[in-house]
């Protein structure tokens, strides 16, 4: 039980482990194309 | 908008390649991410926030986003060898070189900014100022160096959305380059790949049980 709880723990630490890196990924990617871009919309 | 549609799109496109295959999203590991943040923040403050027009002066505003676009071409370059980086990086350097060559900003011809604006006829505008609070200067075609590279091109959707851009090729390559990265991102055996994160370790495996 002990055992299986540990595992629990360790699993869903490296899943929000790896939503957060996936998050700041796509973050860093959003930043970077807004920066990298200059496409001009209606209205200015 | 349209860069964060092609953003949008391909995150769902490597969700879904993920999840059809069984598999979790990978992530790359970008290198300096930091300089993103640091590049990204004179052009959220004369570009993205709400400022009074002429807040910043266009000298200013030009050396901010050159100053900022080389910023985040060395983070391309560093990040070459990542999927989709090349596009990315090159669709940067042709926005940067026209930039830089035009006195710091995107050129746009004063038609195409009426095609933007219908309400404005092309003779109302005058060279050399900013469209609006964009990366934009208007400049005529004749005065435009590599007007191949500036945003000559154009997209309306329907008349109900009421939404028109202009766009340059540099601008293409972004999009697509930010595209085939999240595509890649769910493609089978990438988090195994050199340069992204190692796939999970097996905890409790079978392996551990019997050893």
């Amino acid at each position: 039980m002990k055992g299986t709880l540990h595992n629990l723990s360790l699993r869903l630490g490296q899943v929000d482990q790896r939503h957060v890196r996936v998050g700041l990924v796509v973050l860093t990617l959003v930043l970077f194309v807004l920066g990298a871009g200059a496409p001009s919309a209606s209205g200015g | 908008m349209i860069l964060l549609v092609a953003i949008i799109v391909g995150l769902l496109a490597g969700l879904i390649r993920a999840w059809a295959g069984g598999r979790q999203l990978a992530s790359p590991h970008f290198r300096l991410t930091g300089l993103v943040p640091a590049a990204f923040l004179p052009q959220l403050l004369a570009f993205y926030l709400p400022s009074p027009q002429g807040l910043w002066a266009n000298h200013s505003v030009a050396a901010g986003l050159v100053g900022s676009q080389i910023m985040l071409l060395v983070f391309a370059w560093y990040n070459r060898r990542q999927t989709g980086f090349l596009l990315l990086g090159l669709g940067l350097a042709l926005n940067l070189w026209v930039i830089a060559l035009n006195g710091g900003l995107m050129p746009i011809s004063p038609d195409m900014a009426s095609r933007l604006n219908p309400d404005i006829p092309t003779y109302a505008w005058e060279a050399g100022s900013r469209l609006g609070n964009s990366k934009d200067v208007i400049l005529p075609i004749a005065e435009t160096r590599f007007w191949s590279l500036s945003d000559r091109f154009f997209l309306a959707l329907p008349a109900w959305f009421s939404y028109r851009v202009a766009f340059s090729l540099g601008d293409i390559l972004i999009a697509a380059g930010a595209f085939w990265l999240l595509w890649a991102m769910g493609r089978q055996g990438s988090a195994a790949r050199a340069g992204w994160v190692r796939p999970q370790l097996a905890i409790g495996s079978q392996y551990n049980r019997t050893t």
